[in-house]
């Protein structure tokens, strides 16, 4: 929840606290953290064709108000 | 045209199909220009065409896919109470295989995901929604956000993992 930034401050600073004391639960949240940055980095990102910009364009240009 | 990529990649994870993805972005911002007065000002307007689009997938796409549209809960559920209920999956993605994957092999992984843990996985890790703005896209509670993600991840990590084993990655968990 914390790498979702779904927490409050004082349970962000809690959770912290507890990771800072932790070897095992840093090293668990760095793993986590590796893992969401891994899936942001690798998954595939198609880009828009200028043909469908073009098409929603023309559309919403004849549309009736 | 704002969002046009997010928006685009999102119906193309859930259509898996380039000229379907089209029909789907075309028609959210048709209706998002159609019905712009109940767009409230202030309040998370990519979040709200991802609304849009998602309703729009269910009405025309579900009737037609063959895929399920619900989750099998009984079987993910007994899926993970087989494991420690401690259990995180180890997955180091520090290690050179998982850096050396492709853009494909984690795509592929995604999309074989049981439809409504995919959503849940793009809306929050790919597209950075929080959970209250997917409980209001996906029209679910925030609970249930919470446990379809925790759900999704391991799901996702265990797809990721298996394919590393093929590939000759040990697991390095002790026994």
């Amino acid at each position: 929840m914390y790498l979702d930034g779904a927490l409050s401050n004082e349970e962000e600073r809690n959770l912290l606290f507890e990771i800072k004391k932790s070897p095992e639960l840093l090293e668990k949240y760095k793993m986590e953290k590796s893992f969401r940055e891994f899936l942001r980095s690798k998954v595939n990102r198609r880009s828009v064709s200028p043909t469908l910009i073009k098409s929603i364009k023309d559309k919403i240009r004849i549309a009736p108000n | 045209m704002p969002q046009i990529d997010a928006l685009y990649n999102f119906a193309y994870h859930l259509t898996y199909n380039e000229a379907d993805a089209d029909d789907l972005v075309q028609d959210t911002y048709m209706k998002a220009y159609r019905f712009i007065e109940k767009y409230d000002i202030g309040t998370n307007a990519k979040a709200w065409l991802f609304k849009i689009l998602k309703n729009a997938f269910i009405n025309q796409y579900r009737k037609k896919s063959k895929q399920p549209t619900k989750v099998d809960y009984e079987e993910i559920v007994s899926y993970h109470d087989e494991e420690d209920t401690n259990y995180s999956s180890y997955l180091d993605l520090r290690e050179e295989i998982f850096q050396g994957m492709m853009g494909d092999e984690v795509t592929n992984a995604i999309n074989m995901l049981p439809m409504d843990f995919r959503t849940v996985i793009l809306l929050c890790d790919i597209e950075g929604f929080t959970y209250e703005e997917i409980s209001k896209i996906i029209d679910i509670p925030l609970g249930t956000v919470r446990s379809r993600l925790y759900r999704a991840r391991n799901l996702l990590k265990e797809k990721l993992k298996d394919y590393a084993k093929s590939m000759g990655y040990e697991d390095k968990r002790g026994s």
